[in-house]
């Protein structure tokens, strides 16, 4: 799993770099120095990896940064990932739809309901005054404009 | 000098601001004690607040939030032996054994101590370096701090991960930052660079929904993959009880408590070394205090000894940690970087400014320290008891409520849903790379470094042509870089022959 994320990594960096050189090369020298600078070291060791990967030669270096946790059986951290990416994918959808003021107590008082399986009593609860922390922090307190979402705008309910 | 520092105290004594850091030290409170979420991401996610904060309440909201999370952290790390942050891990050896047997109370008025004293000599080694530092940065000229941010990004590239291809990897990583520094319109010949013909790109990547995604994401759905809070239902007991013990515990033990203070204060400063090795090697160096064998049994098994060492090393880097992020730029750790995102969003360049013009600003840095730390231990010792009870947050109650956090904190940098979109495509990357064991803090740096970096590279050609190469700093300088990135490389072939010979 480390070593094919790690390839897709290296091989995204690679495609990154050789595409910034190719752009490069039309640019005024002004522009181009130093990403042509950056992006030729870049691809060398994009290329490196990648061929280290392939060559199956596995890497016991760990960075010295967050490490997921190991204490779940694969399977059971694969599918708790996906649905974390679902709630995650979900909640930026009910964002573009509804805003921000309608689609955060609605995902809220979901995940704790269906996630959390939370009481009602609790759920409400809960969402109200992180509603109210939000409302009242970014909307009244900051005047931060929120757009209305797409769907409300659709029909006319913005 | 002297003025400078008494401003320094009345600049963080203004309401504002002191409410502010206040503000700052609850949040760091709370990230501390709870096992799930780090000072760094919190970092991050606190970044989109400071924008309308004048810079001196904005550095008393992020460093007092950051310079007090380590010590809360050290209390979830005793008390569940689960560690609070990943920089307060060390203490469990032994701060979890006294918990075990009953003597929870004493480590953690021991830890405490140890870290308010680490702290307040971290405070004082930031203070002394201002005057030492000053004279030298001031003669640095653009090819200079060009190779500055070159060797910056070397430290942190070649130490953030072990062997040849750990320093590959954060290399990559620091290349990839540098690159997507690029986006946007180039300052010197107004061309659009890598903007994919879209608007939004056109003002180049901003930073705050990149660090959001980088940092919170790959965590929420850790969080979310462990289910429940790792503190659990560990009973803790009376835990007041014994406290004072604790607080004699490092008086007994002076000279250890100020020469692991020291280490920490000098990993600190070596850029790219961070909180996790300081604690580790104070450990390390706190066992070496043992006198005998007999004596050195007890470390791991509940010596107070090996709670104080990591106890004040952690606190005193943040200190050390400061002294080369404001004064070159060139932050040692993954909070020092996203610390210098904050810089550059409140429009301060580190470097010869925060050591002249804006003197008073740095050394309200070293009071936000200083206090932050010593209203934070003072709350600890007064709420002992109640504060294992907070460490019991399940995780499925934090997880929308940080979701919540991120997607306005991302929107807010522009109001623009393509921040969202932004935040959700570097949350990948930075999943992705926490799964390849791929280092995230040279990427930030090269991100925060990348636009100053190739300024200071145009200016250096444009002015001196190939000659600002052969400036006799900018070859020392070199010479560091080259040295930082041989050494690991040497240091594990020599360890391969001896392995051989042996």
């Amino acid at each position: 799993m480390h070593n094919r994320a790690s390839l897709l990594l290296a091989v995204a960096i690679a495609a990154l770099s050789a595409w910034a050189i190719f752009s490069a090369l039309a640019w005024p020298w002004k522009a181009k120095l130093f990403p042509l600078v950056i992006s030729i070291p870049l691809l060398c060791l994009a290329l490196a990896e990648v061929l280290w990967v392939l060559l199956g030669a596995t890497s016991g270096a760990r960075a010295a940064d967050f490490r997921l946790s190991e204490e779940h059986p694969p399977e059971v951290v694969r599918r708790r990932t996906l649905i974390a990416v679902a709630w995650i994918a979900g909640f930026f959808v009910l964002v573009l739809l509804l805003g921000f003021l309608v689609a955060v107590p609605l995902f809220v008082l979901a995940y704790l309901k269906l996630q959390g399986k939370e009481g009602w009593l609790f759920a409400i609860a809960f969402t109200a005054l992180l509603w109210a922390a939000f409302y009242g922090l970014f909307d009244e307190l900051l005047h931060l404009p929120f757009p209305s979402g797409w769907l409300l705008e659709w029909l006319g309910l913005a | 000098m002297l003025d400078a520092l008494w401003e320094g105290l009345l600049l963080i004594l203004q309401w504002k601001p002191f409410a502010f850091m206040l503000v700052g030290v609850l949040v760091g409170f709370w990230v501390g004690l709870l096992p799930g979420i780090g000072g760094a991401t919190t970092l991050a996610l606190m970044l989109p607040f400071i924008y309308t904060m004048q810079p001196v309440e904005a550095f008393a909201f992020l460093l007092g939030m950051h310079s007090v999370v380590a010590t809360t952290g050290d209390i979830t790390s005793i008390l569940f032996g689960v560690p609070g942050e990943a920089t307060t891990a060390a203490i469990i050896l032994d701060g979890h054994a006294m918990a075990k047997r009953g003597e929870a109370g004493r480590a953690l008025g021991a830890a405490l101590t140890a870290s308010l004293i680490g702290a307040l000599i971290g405070a004082a080694a930031l203070a002394l370096a201002v005057p030492i530092v000053r004279p030298l940065v001031l003669t640095f000229g653009s090819p200079e701090l060009f190779m500055l941010a070159i060797v910056g990004l070397a430290f942190i590239a070649s130490l953030s991960a072990q062997g040849a291809r750990g320093m590959v990897r954060g290399f990559l990583a620091g290349g990839l930052g540098l690159l997507l520094a690029m986006v946007g319109q180039d300052p010197q010949a107004g061309v659009g660079r890598f903007t994919l013909d879209t608007l939004y790109l056109w003002q180049g990547l901003d930073l705050v929904p990149v660090l959001v995604g980088l940092f919170a994401i790959p965590e929420i759905i850790d969080l979310a993959v462990r289910g429940t809070s790792i503190a659990g239902d560990v009973p803790t007991g009376h835990i007041r009880r014994g406290a004072l013990e604790g607080v004699k515990d490092v008086f007994r033990h002076p000279f250890l408590t100020v020469r692991c203070a020291l280490i920490g204060t000098f990993i600190g400063i070596t850029p790219g070394l961070g909180g996790a090795v300081a604690q580790w090697m104070a450990y390390g160096h706190a066992t070496q205090s043992a006198r005998n064998a007999e004596e050195r049994k007890g470390f791991g098994a509940g010596d107070v000894r090996g709670v104080i060492g990591p106890g004040a090393a952690c606190n005193s880097k943040e200190g050390g940690a400061l002294i080369p992020t404001i004064a070159f730029g060139v932050p040692g750790s993954t909070s020092m970087a996203i610390l210098l995102g904050g810089f550059f969003l409140l429009g301060l360049v580190p470097g010869p400014d925060m050591l002249t013009k804006h003197l008073s600003l740095t050394f309200s840095l070293v009071w936000t320290i200083v206090l932050a730390n010593l209203i934070t231990v003072a709350v600890c010792v007064l709420l002992l008891n109640h504060l294992a009870g907070l460490t019991n947050v399940a995780g499925h109650r934090l997880i929308p409520a940080i979701l919540v956090l991120v997607f306005i904190g991302s929107f807010t940098s522009n109001s623009n849903y393509a921040d969202l979109v932004v935040t959700l495509v570097f949350g990948a990357v930075g999943y992705l790379m926490v799964l390849a064991g791929w280092p995230r803090a040279p990427l930030v740096l090269g991100l925060v470094l990348g636009k100053i970096a190739e300024n200071y590279l145009y200016i250096s050609v444009a002015r001196y042509g190939a000659g600002w190469l052969t400036r006799p700093v900018v070859l020392v300088l070199l010479a560091i870089a080259v040295a930082v990135v041989c050494y690991p490389v040497i240091q594990a072939w020599r360890g391969r022959h001896r392995a051989k010979h042996a």
